[in-house]
This record gives C-alpha cells, structure tokens and sequence, in this order.
C-alpha cells in the first residue's frame, strides 16, 4: 500500500503538471481526491489494514493526502496564471498615439476673459452680465450720450425695425428702439439701477458696431468693462487698479500710462496705453488698451444715486485687442474661423 | 486735423524738440496719429555747387573725382563721388566739412580710395527733403553758386496730424493748439494783431449788398457780411502757399486761400462771394424748399430739402450753409468786389444736411462739432486784414450783422480741496493757479476756505463750452500737472461678498463641461443670414429676428441657435485638412416663438464622424445616445433634470434635424428648450459635409438661472442584499422604453406593497428580429429589490414576481416574451 501510494503521488505530480485547462484540472482532481477518486478508493481499504498498522498506514495516508493538495494547489495556481495571462494578450506599445480626441480645449477669448475675471475678483469685483440686444436707453441716454452722437445713428450701430418685439429684454421708455449694444456699458447702468452703491462688478461680453470687417475689425467683437461706485474714488485708484491688472496679466516690467480723452459717461476721461516691449511682436513704445475715466456725475443722477455722496471709476477693453497682444495674434479673423490649428495653441 | 509747426510757432515761441512735442501733445490729450517732417530741415555748411569736371577715380570703377565750383562758399573743391545720373554744368547741392546731415551724418574731409574729398554732393534723401532719392538731386533754375542750399529747397516743416476729441472744437486750430502748448510749456500766447475793427471807412455801396435778412434764426443764430471793393484776384504769396501746402491744402487764389487760412488758424470757417453776382445784391438766410436744387462747387447738382439750410440771393439758393458754397456764385478770376461772410450755424442742422447730402468740407466738419459765435467777429476781421494785405481792395459799407446777441459769461466755483480729493494726491494751489490760468481760465475771485483750500471763481471762456462744473477743471488740472505723473498705490478693496451673475456661472459650467469632454471651443458670428435661417431653422425666425440695417447681406440675422456657426467651423477644418470630430460654442442664441423674440444664454454642440482618416484603432463613432447625454448634462448645469422631462420628437421649429433620429424637450412657455439627435442628412450634404453628424443644443432665459443650488439632503440606504428579476416584454416598435418602464414600474410597486422596496427598473436590452412577431420588439428590463431591513427570501420574491406577470398580462397590451 505504501508503495501504492508513493506511486500515486508520483503520477500525480507528472499528470498535474500537463494540465492546461480549468475543466483538465478539476477532472484531475476528481480523479485524485474525489469521491470517486483513487485516493479515497485507497482510504476504503484501510478496512482491510491490520490493526496494528493502522496508525502508520493512517499517518502515510494523510501525509500523501497533503501532498496531493499542495500538487494540485500549484497545478491550480499554474492554470490561472496562465488564464490571466491570456486575458492580457500581448504587451502595448506604449509609444501609439490614442485613437480618442481630445483634449478638448478654450477659445483664447474665453482664456484671457476668465483669467482677467479672476484677476479683478481678487480685487473685490464680481463677474455682471447683461443682454446683447439692448434699448437706446441703456446703451446711450442713460450714459449721458447725446443725441446727435454718430454712434447712435444708423451708420454706426446695428438697430431693429421698431415691430420687433423682445420678449424679455426691458426698455425703460415705451418709444425707445432696440439695437445691439455697442458697449458693454449698458450692464454698468442696469447694474447700477438694480442694487445700490458700494457696487465693483467686471462684465465681460459680445458687443457689436457696424463695420467692415477686416484684419483689426469684426462686426462683433467682445469688451470687458469694470465699474467701481463707492465712496470718496479717486483717479489715483483708478491707476491703482490698472496697474495691478496688467501687472498682474502682462508681468511686472508692463507700464500703463494716462492720455486725457473724452467720453461722454466719464469725467474726466482717459486711454490707457501699455508699455509692453517685452511681448511678442509689440514694436511700439505705447499701445493703447482701453479708455476709462471717473463716472460722470450725470450718469449717477440718472440711476438716482446722489453723486455728492457717491463716486467711482469705470474701465472698458477690447478682449480681442488684449488676445491679440499677450499671444502675439495678428490677424482678428482668426478668432472666428475656428481652426483647429489655431485653438489648439493656447489650451 | 493737420497742425504745422511753422505756423504754430507765430503764436507761440516753442523751442521743445519735435519729440518733447509730441509727447506734450499726447498728454494734453491731442492724440498724434503721425509726425510728417516735409520740405528741407536747417542744413549748414550745405552749399549750392557746380559740376566743372568729372573724372574716373583711379582705384574704384563706380567712383568718379569731381571739381565742383562753390563760388563764394569756397571757389573749387574736390570730391569724390559714387552717383551716376549727373554731368558736367549741373548744379547740385554740396555737403562741405563740417555740415550734419539728417540722421547725424557728419560730413568730414576724408581720402577714398586713396583721393581726398572735400566733402559730398547730395541727394534729396541725404538731404531730408525726400523719402527715396536716384542719385543727386540736380537743382532746376541754376541758384546762384555758393548759395546756402536753405535758401534754394523749401522750407522745412513739421506737420501733426491730430485726432481732437469732440468736446475739444476750439482744438480745431492752430490757435486752439498753440494755446495748448503754450499753456504746457508755460509761454505766452501771441494773437494776431488785426488792422480793422470794424470800422467801415469808404463810402456805402448799397449797389453791391443793400441787405441781409435771415429767415430761420435758430439755424443761424449770427450772420456777418463785410463788402471789400476793387480787389485783384492773383496767386497768393509765398508764405500763404506754404502754409496751406504743408497741411494738405491746395492753394487756389489769394481770397479763397486767405478763407482757408483764417479758417486753420481760428477754426471759423468763412465764405467770400462775388459780389457781382448775387442776384438783387441781397442775401436771405433760409430754409431750401423741398426740391430746390444747386450745383456745388465741385460740379455736381444737389437736390435740398427743407430741413437744410441755404443762403440765397433773391432768387435762387448760392450756397448749401455752412457746407460747400455754389458752382455760380464764388469769386473768379475777375471778380473785383467781394462779400465776405463770417457766420455761425446750428450744428445740428449742417450734420444733418451733410450726411444726407453726402457731402462733407473742413467746414461742415467744424460747424458739425461747434464754433464758437464769440469769436467770429475776431475771425471776420482776421481775415479782412490778409485780403487787403494780398488782393488790396477796400472795405465799404454797408457792413451787416443779423443775430448773435446773446452774450457769453459763465463762471465756477471750485476749491482746491475738492480737486485734490477727486485725484487722489495733492497738487499746490499755486500749480493749480497758473494751470488754469495758462488756458485762460482767469480766477475772477479767490477766497480762502479754511477746510477746503482757496475757492476760485473761475471764468471760462467762451470758446470752453464744454467746461461747466468743478468735475470738468479736475480735469484741465489733470492735463497741464502731466496724467503721467498720477502717483502710484495699492489697490484697497474691502470685499463686497457677491457671487458673480447666474448667466457666468452657468456659462462657465457648461464650458466647463463640453472642453473637459474633450470638444474645442468655439467663437463665431452671431449674425447670420436670412436664407440660412428660413433653411434650417423656420420662416417666421428668418421674419423677426431682422436687423432694420443690416451691414452685409449674409450677416442680417440674429442666429437662433450656434449650430449653424459650428457646421460652417467644421467644413473649413475639413476643407483645409485638419481632422475635426467635437466642436462646441457657449454664448446667447435668439429664439422666435409666436412673433416674440428672446434671448437666451445657450450651449450647443456638433459630434461628426472622423472624416478620410485613418486610425491604427478603430473606435465606434458617436451616436444618438451620446449627444443625449451632452445635452442632459447642459440641462443639469442649469438645474434642470432632462431624464424626468417628457422627450418629443422634433418638429417644426428646427428644420435641420433628422425626423425619427432626433429629439426635443421643454418650451420657451417654462424658459428653456433642449435640442438633440442627428442633423438632417440631405441638408448637411448641401452645406459639403459628409457623414453623419450628431449635434445638441440647450438655451434657457438668463432670468431663469437663479445661480441657487438646492441644498442636497442626505438619504439613508440599505446595506441588505438586491433581489433582482428580469422581464422581457414584446411591444409594438412605436412604443418608447419610458413608457413601458413607467408602467411596469407602477405595477411593480403595486404587487410589493409596503413589504419592501423597488429600487430600480432600468432597460438592458432592446430586440426585434427573428422570433418575433414583424412589427414588434422586445425590450427586456432589469428590477431590483430590496429591504432596508432584511435579506429578502427567494419565496416573496417570486410572489411579487408572479404578481407583476399577472398584472401585466391582465392590464397591459404587451406580453410576456419567455
């Protein structure tokens, strides 16, 4: 018997070692330990053992029983290796580009828009926003624009027939037309008559004009305007702020300068030029940015806040212009064709 | 407006380089749009020379050794010499040691090539009087030998050319700018001495004008006309044509230029007539009637309205007011007796008329912006002094002056405190003081004020009607200290605690989204035109979202969704190559619904198949479902759950879609529309684009975005073991998945009761085909059990599934597919 089963461990081990599948395996192992197996055939007649040999014969039995486990745990352990193994296939290629697009990526204008917003609102400003089509009221009157400004005439600006009805733009006076707005400014005044001083809002968006479009021009363009109303405002914050914004945007070594201007809705008025050698393609000493100036105290009377009390700045950009400058664009067209060779410069 | 500096320089003795210039002029608030240096600088030591031999230089084939004879300015000199296009006898300008040419070019005895020069024979650029020269520059009518080479080239000059902002039309002059200068570089201003005041001498000539009448006074609030007699029409002198030429203006006659000239210095245009030829010797101020014609100066014929201002003789109207002056009526070679007027018009009316004439002149741009009636009368004797100093003539009566009787004074009272509050830093009141003064801002009074600093009555003057409160001196203040000397600071801002707009968040949500869904951004036009609209989108869009003025045909339209902008961004990267798949716009849409428009903050997007290119691995292209699930997570960043808004297929108010692949929910009626499927096949192809092409878009009312999220609250969970129980139910093909699961849902719930909890009901599989009935499908649902409390045993399970078979079978058209 003892040689039997030395014989049988011996078997087993060459058998297992063969096998290659799950199903081999566990018909092996039937085979073996099973209840139809030959080790329990060979346990059956341990009846037939004498007595006295019982103990060893005992002993040897679960010794070979052992033995078995082990062999068939490594003949187990063999297979899964294998089959896992299998489920891998052969190793990548790490150097094949993916099949997927991407990634996505922003407009350039929408990245100099929020990286400006995120400048302004560590500074206290929250991001405003108001509607494209706008009323003569809030684009001109109620910024002190008299009436026999070009921009109010029809050469200049985009208007609507006086039929058109906008369901949810507001006009102030019944008579008023609607056109597109050709500043952001108009969010300033609605601003204002919404909520009460102190008020320091950025609103960046879509405006238009009514010109040809050509390398520097489109009909539709985008502004970023910052609007300041508190108490005892002064021209020297108003530089403050300027300098931290392209400080902050264009480096340290950018320099803003003042040239007195005018515009009907600030008193008194400036450009903002930027000194900027040290960007790309800028050949200039000066490059004009933007104008700004004090909010006129007529434009404060005419949305009722006391302008003894109140006072403020405001500031207006071109976003494209600023685009165009930090990344060295020279052609606005760009920004509307959408080529994927051009968006995917600035993710 | 072109300003010389020659001419400047009469009124005021500036001695600042043309650099220092233009930085004042920038920071005065002038803006300089381009520096033009025209005629010859100062060039000493520059001689006039004339070529006596030419030989070839021994050592250089391109050189030649030249004897050039400089008269008095030091008999002959040699020079050596690498021009071509001269010969012996021209006579040329010669650049002797000792002469700096522009540029810093000292000019030196020196040996080339061996051969000592003397100095250089010149060209017109080496010499600043031309942009690009071909060798020398052979001076015409042979200028006497060892002339300075000044006294033959014309004077040199330099011209800005300035952008004045409209409140500034006193800037519109040499007078107005050279007040600006003097005041910034603290010198005084020198006005024109006139001769005449006024005061008519000759005897009266009623003959010539015996009246002036002016019908519409609040067109033409003063009206001037002086008569000069016996007067020679002739080139002007020198002088006049130069300045005239330096600015761009060509001379024609000593009248017409002296018009011109006292216009550029003063800003108040004039208008001479031939006296001869006004028709009844009368002028009469009025309105034109309303098809009245006249032909221009500059030949063409102009039909007038009655809201247009002419003056006219006794019959017919002579001059378009304030804008161009008649074919018939200016003066001519012969003319002899004149009539000079010096008038103020309404600015309104000559913008008016000019734009709808047409026709604009530096005077009508002048009238336009504002001239000041005040000093008119200045500019009328101005200009009497230089027609008698270059035509001759003489002034007789009568003289007429109709209007102009309402007199100018304004003052303001303004503080020193209150200036430096509105800086921001302080500037002494004794600056302040001599800045104002400078522009002739005289302090009528000052007053000392303990809190606030002096108080100034200041008076303006009348050519200054755009400053009219202490706000406005801030400003000239500002201007004369130097805007560039603002001190710098720290930008203090106590937080105001606000969040930005609703419409911001959502935008930058749903960029946010889209970008890190690996879609490129785009930007595109919003107008769009009327066809592309009555195409793809509806008739009554293509009617009422119409511009009243479009600027180009295909740009009239407010778009009424970014898909059309995307289509058009994706066919130019496939035209040019540039493989394309996912491309997304964030921005406002228009939406028509029942003749009212709105606009709307939107999100839309386009999936398009890889087109021509070849992948190593294949990936299946986007589908229905995927541009579902970009719209509903458009739909979540505005708060609104899309899975429990009722689907429709999409009809009429996009045309573009593919009916049966393509679907819509909400309504303009609840503030939003969603958008999504497959873009119609045939029409997609008409725009040249190939292949299917999925797209979604989402627009809601800025007004409904609150920008609030709803606080989410906590809900337990089971940690029990799911029962689960699938069915298959056969239904006819029309039907929709959510349909049949509501249902079943229903009934599940039903048959549980409250023993335990139906947590899901979700469809895994759709069939039809072979086995089943034509015209049906089977959709096979997945339900999940489960207690909060216990392991659910196989036995309730079975029952309630029994249940829900028998309920289906009982109440539903559908059956139970085994």
């Amino acid at each position: 018997m003892q040689a039997t089963l030395t014989a049988l461990v011996a078997k087993a081990q060459t058998d297992l070692a063969a096998l290659k599948s799950r199903p081999e395996f566990e018909a092996a192992k039937a085979r073996l330990v099973g209840p139809n197996g030959e080790l329990t055939a060979l346990m059956k007649q341990m009846g037939a053992v004498p007595k006295d040999q019982r103990p060893a014969m005992g002993k040897l039995i679960n010794e070979t029983k052992t033995a078995l486990q082990a062999l068939l745990d490594t003949a187990l352990g063999t297979i899964e290796a294998a089959e896992l193994q299998a489920q891998l296939g052969p190793a990548v290629d790490p150097t094949l580009p993916s099949p997927d697009a991407g990634p996505g990526t922003y407009h350039p204008l929408t990245l100099v828009r929020e990286e400006m917003c995120r400048i302004l609102r560590k500074v206290g400003f929250t991001v405003a926003d108001g509607p494209e089509v706008e009323t003569e009221y809030y684009c001109f009157d109620a910024l002190n624009t008299p009436a026999d400004h070009p921009a109010r005439d029809t050469q200049d600006s985009f208007f609507f027939p006086p039929t058109a009805r906008f369901g949810n733009v507001s006009k102030h006076t019944p008579d008023e037309k609607y056109l597109l707005r050709t500043h952001t400014s108009s969010v300033q005044i609605r601003t204002m008559l919404k909520g009460e001083p102190p008020i320091r809002i950025v609103s960046p968006g879509r405006t238009y004009r009514r010109d040809t479009t050509d390398a520097t021009h489109s009909a539709n363009f985008h502004q970023l305007e910052c609007l300041y109303v508190d108490k005892n405002v002064t021209v020297r914050d108003l530089k403050a702020l300027l300098d931290y914004i392209f400080g902050s945007l264009l480096g340290k070594a950018t320099k803003t300068r003042f040239r007195p201007h005018y515009f009907s809705y600030t008193e008194p008025s400036f450009e903002v030029d930027l000194g900027a050698t040290h960007l790309p393609k800028v050949k200039k000493d000066w490059i004009e940015i933007g104008g700004c100036g004090m909010v006129d105290p007529s434009v404060f009377a005419g949305v009722g806040y006391d302008p003894e009390v109140w006072s403020g700045y405001a500031f207006g950009m071109g976003l494209e212009r600023l685009a165009m400058l930090l990344y060295g664009i020279d052609d606005i067209r760009y920004f509307y064709q959408n080529d994927l060779r051009f968006l995917k410069q600035f993710a | 407006m072109k300003i010389s500096l020659n001419w400047i320089k009469d009124y005021v003795a500036l001695e600042a380089s043309v650099e220092e210039l233009g930085r004042a002029l920038t920071l005065l608030g002038l803006e300089v749009e381009q520096i033009i240096r025209t005629g010859a600088p100062q060039l000493d030591q520059v001689f006039v020379g004339e070529v006596l031999v030419r030989d070839k230089h021994p050592n250089a084939d391109k050189l030649s050794v030249c004897q050039v004879d400089l008269g008095s300015a030091g008999g002959v000199k040699t020079i050596v010499c690498g021009a071509q296009n001269y010969k012996v006898g021209d006579r040329v300008p010669v650049a002797l040691a000792g002469a700096v040419l522009p540029g810093n070019f000292v000019i030196k005895q020196s040996k080339i090539r061996g051969q000592l020069s003397d100095g250089m024979m010149c060209s017109a650029k080496e010499l600043g009087v031309a942009e690009d020269a071909d060798g020398l520059l052979i001076l015409d009518g042979r200028p006497a030998l060892g002339t300075p080479i000044n006294a033959v080239l014309p004077v040199g000059d330099v011209v800005f050319d300035l952008e004045i902002t409209p409140n500034r039309p006193d800037c519109q002059s040499h007078l107005g700018i050279a007040r600006e200068l003097a005041a910034w570089f603290k010198l005084p201003l020198i006005y024109p001495q006139e001769k005449f005041r006024g005061k008519v001498e000759g005897a009266a000539h009623p003959e010539l004008l015996h009246n002036v009448s002016v019908l519409s006074p609040e067109d033409c609030p003063l009206y001037t006309a002086h008569i000069i007699k016996g007067i020679k029409i002739g080139p002007s002198p020198a002088w006049l044509r130069e300045r005239l030429t330096a600015v761009g203006l060509r001379p024609i006659n000593n009248v017409v230029d002296v018009g011109n000239y006292v216009m550029l210095e003063t800003g108040q245009p004039l208008h001479a007539f031939d006296a001869r030829k006004l028709g009844g010797h009368q002028i009469v101020v009025r309105r034109a009637a309303d098809g009245e014609k006249i032909t221009t100066l500059d030949g063409k014929e102009r039909t007038l309205s009655s809201r247009m201002l002419v003056i006219a003789d006794a019959a017919q109207p002579v001059v378009i007011a304030g804008i161009m002056g008649g074919e018939n009526s200016g003066v001519s070679d012969d003319t002899t007796d004149l009539v000079l007027e010096c008038a103020i018009f309404r600015r309104q009316t000559v913008r008016w008329t000019s734009k709808h004439l047409g026709l604009t002149s530096d005077s009508s741009y002048r009238y336009e912006r504002g001239v000041d009636p005040h000093s008119a009368l200045e500019a009328a004797y101005r200009a009497v002094d230089l027609i008698l100093e270059t035509a001759g003539g003489q002034v007789v009566g009568p003289a007429f002056h109709v209007g102009g009787d309402v007199p100018w004074k304004r003052e303001i009272v303004v503080t020193h405190g209150y200036i430096c509050d509105q800086l921001g830093f302080e500037i002494p009141a004794a600056e302040m003081r001599t800045a104002l003064e400078a522009l002739e801002l005289s302090i009528a009074r000052e007053e000392p004020n303990a809190a606030r600093g002096p108080a100034w009555t200041v008076t303006v003057p009348s050519w200054r009607d755009d400053l009219d409160r202490p706000i406005d001196l801030v400003e000239e203040v500002l201007r004369l200290h130097g805007t560039d000397k603002i001190p710098p600071a720290v930008v203090s801002s106590p937080g105001l605690i606000g969040d930005d707009d609703p419409v911001v968040l959502f935008n930058r949500r749903v960029t946010d989204y889209l970008v890190g869904h690996d879609f490129h951004e785009c930007v595109s036009y919003t107008l769009r035109s009327a066809k592309e609209i009555s195409t793809w989108v509806s008739q009554t869009a293509a009617v009422e979202l119409a511009l009243a003025n479009p600027f180009v045909d295909d740009q009239s339209h407010l778009r009424p969704t970014m898909i059309m902008g995307l289509l058009e961004s994706l066919k130019l990267n496939q035209s040019r190559g540039v493989p394309v798949t996912q491309l997304c716009e964030v921005g406002r849409i228009f939406i028509e619904r029942n003749g009212q428009n709105y606009e709307c903050a939107a999100a839309g997007f386009v999936l398009a198949e890889p087109m021509g290119e070849r992948s190593w691995l294949k990936r299946e292209p986007a589908d229905f479902y995927a541009a579902k699930k970009h719209v509903a997570a458009l739909a979540a960043a505005a708060g609104i759950d899309l899975v429990r808004q009722p689907l429709v297929p999409v009809t009429g108010s996009f045309y573009g879609w593919q009916e049966g692949h393509s679907a819509a929910a909400g309504e303009m009626a609840q503030g939003w529309t969603a958008r999504f499927g497959l873009l119609n096949l045939a029409m997609v192809r008409s725009l040249g684009l190939e292949g299917k092409i999925y797209a979604g878009i989402f627009a809601i009312l800025p007004e409904k975005l609150t920008g609030e999220a709803t606080r989410r609250r906590y809900a337990d969970f089971s940690l029990m073991p799911a029962a689960l129980r699938d069915f298959a139910l056969v239904v006819d093909l029309a039907v929709q998945s959510d349909e049949v699961r509501k249902t079943l849902a229903k009934i599940a719930r039903a048959a549980i009761g409250n023993a335990f909890a139906l947590e899901s009901v979700e469809v895994f599989d759709v069939y039809h085909g072979k086995g089943l009935p034509e015209g049906k499908k089977s959709l096979a649902f997945s339900l999940v059990f489960r207690s909060a409390e216990r392991t659910l045993t196989d036995d309730e399970v079975n029952a309630v599934g029994q249940k829900i078979q028998d309920e289906i079978a009982k109440s539903t058209p559908w059956q139970i597919r085994k």
